[in-house]
């Protein structure tokens, strides 16, 4: 199974991203992946993260979010990371904006992997050295790197 | 009933609890909590064990997500650490649920949280 640092391609990661409200931020993660191939449906995509979030709260709590979906509309599985600074709303069950936004999208059949990275990521996120090093890092080589770092 | 609380855990009865609560869920249009609890001081446990057990953790907690998203059932997901009894039965008030699920082959003492909890408590088998 690929690592997360693997899935997560440079031109994905956005180390200061401009919008504020949560679904402008999912368009503008979704953007380098259509971008790069790996999401050959954009609308279907943002339909499916869109009913999600309507459903759920995709914060994880300590600022960190994980919106997702698993679609047709998706070619392999491929990660886009964004940072805020002034933090995004996505209805944490803490109450707390999420700072740190990975955005998860996969094939409608590849659900183990889907569910596995989403497992992994999320405990990766939970380690506080893990959030400091993405808060701190100045290039999309450094938030690689950290992630390098922490995964077992 | 509003919010039902879904302990979940790696036992072979796990699947069918969820099944069950996310049944209910929807027929209620309740809000699901599904929580999993990793227990630091298990004896099984090592540190390396502890971050699988985690892992394992969330893995069991999306499974119960996705089926809900198929299903239009709303929920949220907690993992916490801690002693799980004690955890389940604080966020049980904590997030106000008027129910509690547990899989009857769960590791919790089930006449220990019928006993300890002020919620009503279900055990699916």
């Amino acid at each position: 199974m690929a690592k997360i640092s693997e899935l997560l391609p440079r031109s994905a990661i956005v180390l200061d991203l401009q919008s504020k409200e949560k679904f402008d931020v999912i368009s503008e993660l979704v953007r380098p992946l259509v971008a790069a191939g790996a999401i050959t449906g954009e609308s279907e995509f943002v339909s499916a993260i869109v009913r999600r979030e309507n459903m759920e709260s995709t914060g994880i709590g300590v600022g960190v979010a994980i919106p997702h979906a698993r679609t047709k509309a998706v070619s392999s599985i491929v990660l886009a990371f964004g940072r805020s600074d002034s933090g995004v709303d996505f209805n944490s069950l803490d109450g707390k904006p999420s700072h740190l936004i990975f955005l998860i999208a996969a094939p409608e059949e590849q659900k183990t992997e889907y569910i596995m990275t989403l497992a992994r990521l999320s405990k990766l996120l939970r380690k506080d050295e893990v959030r400091i090093g993405l808060n701190k890092a100045g290039s999309p080589d450094d938030v690689l790197r950290v992630i390098t770092q922490h995964e077992s | 009933m509003e919010r039902i609380m879904l302990y979940v855990e790696d036992t072979p009865g796990m699947a069918t609890a969820a099944a069950w609560s996310l049944r209910l869920a929807k027929g209620m249009s309740c809000r699901l909590f599904a929580l999993s609890v990793v227990d630091p001081d298990a004896p099984r446990r090592q540190d390396s064990q502890t971050s699988d057990a985690e892992e394992r953790a969330w893995s069991q907690l999306y499974e119960v997500e996705d089926d809900a998203f198929q299903k239009n059932v709303r929920i949220s997901l907690l993992l916490e650490t801690g002693e799980p009894l004690q955890r389940l039965i604080s966020l049980s008030t904590s997030y106000d649920a008027e129910l509690i699920v547990a899989s009857a082959d769960c590791r919790l003492t089930c006449s220990e949280l019928v006993r300890q909890s002020n919620r009503p408590v279900v055990f699916v088998k």
